[in-house]
């Protein structure tokens, strides 16, 4: 008896979470095609539904419509399965993402690691369906998806170490605590902060990292034999993925759920979708990258100043100097990471191949 | 020539931000529109002569002969009115088939035309599920704000 009770009450929670995932999901991809199309000047989507807020629900229905297709010549079984090893990954890192103090499914002792560790884990499902469409631009797709998130694993997780060593804990909803009583981290660590955004970017392949998925040099990657729902998996990973981490940042960085006069989880919604903004903000702004300037700059930028972050933060509460050295020196990083970035713009590096 | 951190990525969060803000140019098409220029090209109409109550158009057919596509078919036939003497034209139009399905709204019908017979008009609007409703006649061509889409009532006047 203890046991279906148990089990109802999960599926309740599964059943729930999934459709606030769904709906984040759709208004993600409504807000994206807005915030592109004012960007562009032009009005977005605005047929169906009040300034077109249904279009993502009228474009989820012909998507479930439409005919599941699969190539004669793909490797059948892992066809159909890698669209859900993408997608799996991208709904259970928001089994321990808390909303608020009280609303997280399960608040994990090692929240930050089970997030890092899941949210890596559709790299597999990508390479997987880049490799069993077989099709040259599914696997080229894959082998850039597999060489970026090497690149850009280790700096993203050397800068959440620096914040664990801060708030002295991996618990998601004691880090957010602990920035009570010290602040939102990113004042004491503007540098990780700008280091863990860049380093998400490129973590759940939005421009200016979307080199993986580029629609104009591999035709959308792995995911260019798959149509119908499978296609909307995909599709639906990537924006979940977005999401969890704007809100692993809004953890992390910002203070999560805390803050004055409203609600906690109004400030927890409203500070993620600040962050979600400034993704969109970014895929409007920026070109995309070429493959071996991403993988450059990774490992020759990105990974030092990750280094040097923890470096710093190590040190400061080492010798227990107050917080805000941790700030100014963080700062400095952050001035002189900016500095290496622009310099990297002016000369711009040249391709291996032309540079014999 | 390195100088301020993040200038590159700074500027191009500056210059969408901008754009960003600004009214969209565009308008949502078939219920609002945008005013046509007075020069914009719409397909080709003939011209109604008032002062003598028939077209201009004699049937030369020298728009025809220089139509790129072979859009237009015309014949000429003796002018009654000519010979009561109420018309200067001695020939006047007879038949006259434009084909907007082939149509590339080049102009070269007006500029090649002897009498200023045939003018651009204002009308793009034919949306035909058989391409042979797009074959128009010599009076569909002089009434053409009738056939078209009557929001955009546009008579075509000699300019």
């Amino acid at each position: 008896m203890d046991l279906l009770v148990t089990l109802a009450v999960l599926t309740l929670q599964i059943v729930l979470l999934f459709n606030v995932v769904m709906f984040i999901v759709l208004a993600l991809v409504w807000l994206e095609r807005k915030v592109l199309g004012r960007v562009h000047q032009r009005m977005g989507p605005m047929r169906v539904g009040p300034h077109g807020t249904l279009q993502s629900l009228a474009d989820g229905i012909k998507l479930l419509l439409k005919e599941d297709l699969a190539p004669s010549s793909a490797e059948r079984f892992a066809f159909l399965l890698a669209p859900l090893l993408v997608f799996a990954p991208s709904f259970l890192v928001f089994v321990a993402i808390p909303f608020t103090r009280d609303i997280v499914v399960r608040n994990l002792a090692l929240g930050l690691v089970y997030f890092v560790a899941v949210s890596s884990l559709s790299t597999v499902g990508m390479v997987l369906a880049g490799w069993s469409s077989s099709n040259k631009y599914a696997l080229i797709g894959a082998a850039r998806t597999a060489a970026q998130l090497i690149s850009y694993e280790i700096p993203l997780v050397l800068v959440v170490l620096s914040v664990a060593m801060l708030g002295g804990t991996l618990d998601l909803r004691g880090l957010v605590e602990s920035q009570g009583q010290a602040g939102p981290y990113v004042l004491w660590q503007p540098l990780g902060a700008l280091i863990f955004i860049m380093a998400a970017l490129a973590e759940v392949f939005r421009p200016p990292f979307d080199i993986p998925v580029a629609e104009s040099e591999v035709l959308g990657g792995p995911m260019i034999e798959y149509s119908g729902m499978r296609w909307g998996l995909f599709f639906m990973a990537e924006y979940g993925n977005a999401f969890a981490f704007s809100a692993l940042f809004v953890l992390l960085f910002l203070g999560g759920w805390q803050g004055p006069l409203l609600p906690p989880i109004l400030w927890f919604l409203l500070k993620t979708s600040a962050v979600i903004l400034v993704f969109f903000w970014m895929r409007a702004a920026m070109p995309r990258l070429r493959i071996d300037q991403l993988m450059g700059f990774a490992w020759e930028v990105l990974l030092p100043f990750a280094f040097l972050n923890l470096f710093l933060t190590g040190v400061v509460q080492l010798y227990r100097w107050p917080l805000w050295s941790l700030s100014l020196l963080s700062l400095t990083g952050l001035l002189a990471l900016g500095y290496v970035v622009e310099r990297g713009r002016v000369t711009w590096r040249r391709s291996p191949s032309l540079a014999s | 020539m390195a100088t301020f951190p993040f200038a590159g990525v700074l500027k191009s969060l500056w210059v969408t931000l901008r754009t960003a803000v600004r009214k969209p140019v565009t308008v949502q098409y078939p219920t609002v529109r945008v005013p046509y220029a007075p020069r914009m090209r719409g397909f080709p109409a003939l011209i109604w002569d008032d002062a003598v109550g028939e077209h201009f158009c004699t049937g030369c057919q020298v728009c025809a002969r220089y139509c790129p596509t072979n859009a237009i078919f015309v014949t000429m036939k003796n002018n009654p009115l000519n010979q009561t003497g109420q018309s200067p034209r001695r020939k006047i139009v007879n038949q006259f088939y434009l084909d907007y399905g082939r149509c590339i709204q080049c102009k070269i019908c007006v500029d090649v035309c002897n009498f200023d017979a045939i003018e651009m008009s204002h009308e793009t609007e034919f949306s035909e599920w058989d391409k042979r409703a797009l074959i128009f006649d010599v009076r569909d061509l002089l009434h053409m704000e009738t056939l078209a889409n009557p929001r955009t009532k546009q008579v075509v006047t000699r300019r």
